[in-house]
């Protein structure tokens, strides 16, 4: 029986006058792996972003319905948006470490946070991170080196040891293998599969094959809305809808 | 349906059916000739069908050698995806029905020994498996699922007819044992159209699959009906 983690319901969101978002109800199941996929402009990255408010920043962007995070509306006036990110973790399509050194990326969240005490327990949350993030072996003679001086593929499993360093209930990825070659782009997929363990992931990617080999779920956007969402296997065997399987075979546009 | 963005996609799955139409129309002309040799008691003719056979089993490679470079270089998915899966599985199919045509071609040639005096109904059930036959391909070139259903309902008849036609030859036999050899390989003869039903039943189940998405293989008739009309089993 699969837990909602995550439920939206009829949201609509808007940039200046235009809708990119015509009311979406979608529920992320807990624990599991679901693929956003459609072509650009389709509105998966702008509803990716909705879940940890970052379109907040964006001036002229306004909207309308309910995403509840656990049952609780993540847009409620008394949320705090900072508390919500370690809730809610994003890990981008560039690897983006902080100009510091490995350990110091992984501590600084939850140092700020006050999740870690002592400078043992600090070390000890660190390496748990690295370690959940398959990145541990690589780097352990090196914490103190710049994270920016790594491989793009190691950037990118240092930013999800970052982001799960919070630990943090759902983690949201944006394309997070489309700057990486296939090997890194492998360790990251078999890392998402250890990581659903523990975590909700919600991902946007480009590749269809690699929606198939990941996620549980699928869901497809096109022109801001959801066209259809199901479970990976049908999806990519028998989609219902006819424009899903257009865009999965390679018919669109 | 539109086309793929990649047109060269289009053209692949248009030429690997054709293939298999091709390699369809072989089988069928295949079927006739054994049966007609056999009927006939035709030695050129059941030669040549055994000699026949080997463009079928050509056709077989290659249409798995353009199956193998579509998986590969299209990674197929959906329609595409099932549509591949499927004719992995009808070229097996025709390929096991180019050699169970052979097969009553050797029949034919065993028989020049021991010719029968009687071919039960073996003429009906050619012709009766040969429309199976040329009713699956229909529905395969077409698309039509309801043929396909067709296809299906009517191989219980073709049973129905080995076993008849098996339970003459026994009568033959019993009544006089000079029958036994022409009678067994009539009867084997029977067997392997029987089984050529069942190949051309194959095919139209995979058709089912490839067109909606439901796989009706191990299904009852009245289940698999159901299943298409969007019901619940």
């Amino acid at each position: 029986m699969n837990t909602s983690k995550v439920n939206i319901k009829d949201l609509k969101l808007w940039y200046g006058e235009s809708e990119a978002l015509h009311g979406i109800d979608i529920e992320f199941s807990e624990k599991r792996v679901t693929a956003l996929i459609g072509p650009s402009g389709c509105g998966k990255s702008t509803l990716l972003r909705c879940l940890n408010r970052m379109n907040d920043r964006i001036p002229g962007c306004r909207i309308e319905g309910q995403i509840l995070l656990d049952g609780d509306d993540i847009y409620a006036p008394e949320v705090d948006v900072v508390q919500l990110r370690t809730h809610v973790g994003m890990v981008f399509q560039k690897p983006n470490p902080f100009p510091k050194s490995i350990y110091e990326n992984v501590a600084y969240a939850p140092r700020i946070h006050g999740l870690a005490g002592s400078g043992s327990d600090m070390d000890e949350l660190v390496e748990t991170a690295l370690r959940r993030a398959s990145i541990w072996k690589e780097v352990k003679d090196k914490l103190h080196t710049p994270g920016t001086a790594l491989s793009g593929g190691q950037q990118q499993r240092l930013c999800i040891a970052r982001t799960i360093a919070v630990q943090p209930n759902v983690i949201l990825m944006d394309e997070p293998c489309s700057a990486l070659d296939p090997i890194a782009t492998a360790k990251i997929e078999e890392l998402i599969d250890e990581l659903k363990r523990e975590f909700t992931i919600i991902m946007v990617t480009h590749s269809m094959q690699q929606a198939a080999r990941i996620s549980d779920q699928t869901a497809f956007f096109y022109m801001g809305d959801l066209i259809e969402f199901g479970e990976t296997g049908t999806i990519f065997t028998q989609p219902e809808k006819q424009q899903t399987e257009d865009y999965i075979t390679g018919r669109f546009g | 349906m539109p086309q793929h963005t990649i047109k060269r996609f289009d053209e692949e799955l248009d030429k690997l059916k054709e293939l298999v139409l091709s390699m369809g129309g072989l089988v069928e002309r295949a079927i006739g000739h054994a049966v007609k040799s056999m009927l006939d008691q035709d030695e050129a003719l059941a030669k040549k069908t055994i000699e026949r056979d080997k463009a079928i089993n050509a056709l077989e490679v290659q249409c798995d050698e353009m199956t193998r470079d579509i998986l590969v270089r299209r990674q197929p998915a959906a329609g595409d995806l099932r549509f591949i899966m499927g004719i992995i599985k009808v070229v097996t199919d025709l390929e096991r029905m180019g050699d169970l045509s052979a097969g009553i071609a050797e029949g034919t040639l065993r028989s020049l020994e021991h010719p029968p005096k009687e071919f039960s109904n073996l003429s009906t059930m050619g012709k009766k498996v040969q429309k199976q036959v040329n009713r699956t391909l229909n529905a395969f070139s077409r698309g039509d699922t309801e043929l396909a259903m067709r296809v299906i309902e009517k191989d219980e008849r073709i049973d129905v007819l080995y076993k008849r036609m098996y339970r003459e030859l026994l009568t033959y036999m019993i009544e006089d044992p000079r029958d036994i050899t022409a009678s067994i390989i009539l009867s084997n003869v029977a067997k392997n159209l029987e089984r050529i039903s069942d190949h051309a039943t194959n095919i139209s189940e995979m058709l089912i699959y490839i067109e909606r998405g439901h796989d009706i293989r191990h299904v009852d008739h009245e289940a698999a009906a159901k299943l298409l009309s969007g019901e619940e089993i």
